[in-house]
């Protein structure tokens, strides 16, 4: 087995290195752009729930004191600096160029080069050639997404000084260990697609495009179902419409619920409520009360435990329809 | 005509029984019946398009028979693949080459890969040949690649070894020496040999048996003896005696149309070249009974 993974890693030496460059320089950027943000040494007397007042513009001397006006100025400068902001767009996709990355040639590729053949000729059991693959590509990339996430998770920190990044559910599957499932997703999802195209361009095109939408659609598909029944209504404070919620950084909102006798909802704080004919609220008096469902940082690991749990199980589905295929299609 | 030359096959190396195979309309498979000896050196011909690969893809798994089976050394293949393979050497058709691996490499990932390869035996034999063990085997060439791909099916130590087209992209003296490193390995080891080719003369005298495969179906059958001895072949229409027609050809200078006989059973021993007939060379008898698998009489001169 050990010769296997060896040989894998030689076989597809170009994507190794380049996982294993972009990983660990990933990293490495990652922690200099935390020491970048943290050299800017804003007092903690002036972070506001935990986070650093940010202004993108010339900063409101009523709501920021004076001795926290440079420090916060220079840290939005820093914020804002190319270095800070594409390491922070690089960990979005890294994950996902690692999985498809390294799961492309792994299937894809040996059905297009024509090797397939000869190995599925010798190993005999298909399953046992694949697993021997999938295996070396995971011990590749696990512990470099997770140095990589968890490098992410010091830039995390950083941005927000005051908030601990495992306990905070702001933007919480951007780092840590959601690095490394996303990246086995990607991986088992290119696989499966390698198996079913056999050719490495199609599953390169069609993998990014599924990446991308799985990205896209992770969150809310996860608030609105699997996170909804761990949620706890939020005392319903006075709202009226165009007032801003203030939100707490270490707290996941969910959806909001409006009180007004008739249970209706409202999506981004803009209530969506029908009243009955008649039975409009006065505009004048105390409009509508709004509550959030919501969840606060103490159950991080649990929505962490729970989320990692359906997309390790997506992953094994994919893998298990990759094994699937390779055992039922032609090698060529 | 099938397995109709005495081999049983439950002594068979490789048989197949009734096996056809369809690509949607096309049939490349058509109710072959088929027995390879134990100990046999098999030549499968036939044209392009013949059948020849397809047979060896269902030996191999790889394809699915519509109808009918194959056993190689007694097992089916597609109900037990993986003990089926255990049994099989293969040398795809073109050499299956990992690129920026060495040929050390590759005989690691084919030790990895199948339980019990013989490395020591395979890189034994590459050593004769002189193949550096150390080079990337994607800048072998077609003769070195081509044994680099016969070794691994050798390493294998496999009683049955199927090459498919092996001989296709090699110049002639790499074509001989894979034959006879071929030949060394299956005299040592006692495997049998299905070696299919488009091209005759490639197997000629490698080979103690013949298959012509033509439209799907095995048109002949025998020891290679046999197959040289049993026909005869005339430029008239006045067939030998007791002989029955199998096909008719162009002559290699194009002038005259050919016609191969098939002798009866009992003259194939004693059978002496008459006045009007001649021997038929192996690549005359391939090409009569192509001609006759067409359907019509052959190519004819207006």
């Amino acid at each position: 087995m050990i010769d296997r993974i060896r040989l894998t890693y030689k076989q597809q030496r170009f994507e190794t290195l380049a996982v294993m460059v972009a990983c660990l320089g990933a990293a490495a950027w990652a922690l200099l752009a935390s020491w970048h943000l943290k050299s800017v040494g804003v007092p903690a007397s002036c972070l506001v729930d935990g986070r650093v007042p940010v202004w993108n513009g010339p900063i409101d001397s009523s709501w920021v004191p004076a001795a926290c006006q440079l420090p916060s100025q220079r840290f939005t400068d820093a914020l804002n600096s190319w270095d800070v902001r594409m390491v922070s767009t690089l960990g979005d996709v890294l994950p996902f160029f690692v999985g498809i990355a390294m799961g492309t040639p792994l299937v894809a590729r040996e059905l297009e080069q024509g090797t397939a053949p000869l190995s599925w000729a010798l190993a005999g059991a298909r399953w046992k050639w694949l697993v021997g693959k999938i295996l070396a590509a995971l011990l590749l990339i696990v512990p470099l997404l997770l140095i990589a996430g968890l490098a992410a998770d010091v830039l995390r920190g950083a941005q927000e000084p005051g908030i601990d990044p495992h306990a905070s559910l702001d933007s919480f599957t951007s780092g840590g260990v959601f690095f490394v499932l996303w990246g086995v997703a990607a991986l088992m999802g290119t696989l499966a697609l390698g198996a079913l195209f056999g050719r490495t361009m199609p599953v390169v095109i069609v993998a990014l495009i599924v990446c991308l939408f799985a990205r896209a659609t992770w969150e809310p598909l996860m608030d609105a179902n699997l996170l909804h029944g761990m949620a706890v209504l939020e005392m319903p404070g006075v709202y009226s419409p165009g007032e801003l919620l203030v939100y707490q950084s270490d707290v996941l909102y969910l959806d909001g619920k409006v009180y007004t006798g008739t249970d209706c909802t409202v999506s981004n704080g803009v209530p969506g409520c029908q009243y009955a004919p008649g039975h409009e609220p006065d505009p004048s008096s105390i409009g509508p009360e709004l509550a959030w469902y919501v969840i606060t940082g103490d159950k991080y690991w649990q929505v962490v435990a729970s989320e990692a749990a359906v997309m390790l199980a997506g992953s094994a589905a994919l893998g298990a329809f990759a094994l699937l295929w390779v055992g039922r299609r032609r090698p060529y | 005509m099938g397995s109709d030359a005495g081999v049983s096959t439950t002594t068979a190396a490789l048989a197949a029984h009734g096996l056809s195979k369809r690509f949607k309309k096309k049939v490349a498979l058509d109710a072959v019946d088929l027995a390879v000896p134990r100990g046999s050196v098999t030549a499968l011909v036939g044209p392009n398009g013949a059948g020849k690969t397809t047979l060896i893809r269902v030996c191999m798994a790889f394809e699915r028979p519509n109808s009918g089976r194959v056993e190689v050394d007694g097992v089916d293949p597609w109900k037990h693949r993986s003990d089926a393979l255990k049994r099989v050497g293969y040398v795809p058709q073109t050499p299956a080459v990992y690129r920026g691996l060495s040929v050390e490499d590759q005989l690691a990932l084919a030790r990895s890969l199948h339980h019990g390869f013989d490395v020591a035996y395979a890189r034994r034999r590459l050593e004769q040949l002189g193949i550096p063990l150390d080079q990337r085997a994607d800048t072998l060439s077609g003769g070195q690649a081509a044994q680099l791909g016969l070794a691994v099916a050798l390493g294998t130590r496999a009683k049955v070894l199927l090459l498919d087209e092996p001989l296709a992209n090699l110049d002639p003296l790499a074509r001989r020496e894979f034959i006879q490193v071929l030949l060394d390995a299956v005299k040592s080891d006692g495997s049998t040999a299905l070696l299919s080719s488009h091209i005759v003369t490639d197997v000629e005298d490698a080979c103690d048996r013949l298959v012509i495969l033509g439209g799907g179906k095995v048109r002949l059958d025998c020891p290679l003896e046999e197959a040289r001895r049993g026909h005869r072949l005339t430029a008239a229409d006045s067939p030998p005696a007791g002989a029955t027609a199998v096909g008719s050809f162009l002559s290699k200078d194009g002038k005259d149309v050919m016609t191969l006989w098939r002798l009866a059973p009992d003259d194939t021993a004693g059978a002496e070249p008459g006045q009007e007939s001649e021997a038929a060379s192996l690549e005359d008898v391939v090409l009569g009974y192509l001609a006759a698998g067409r359907g019509t009489a052959g190519l004819q001169l207006n």
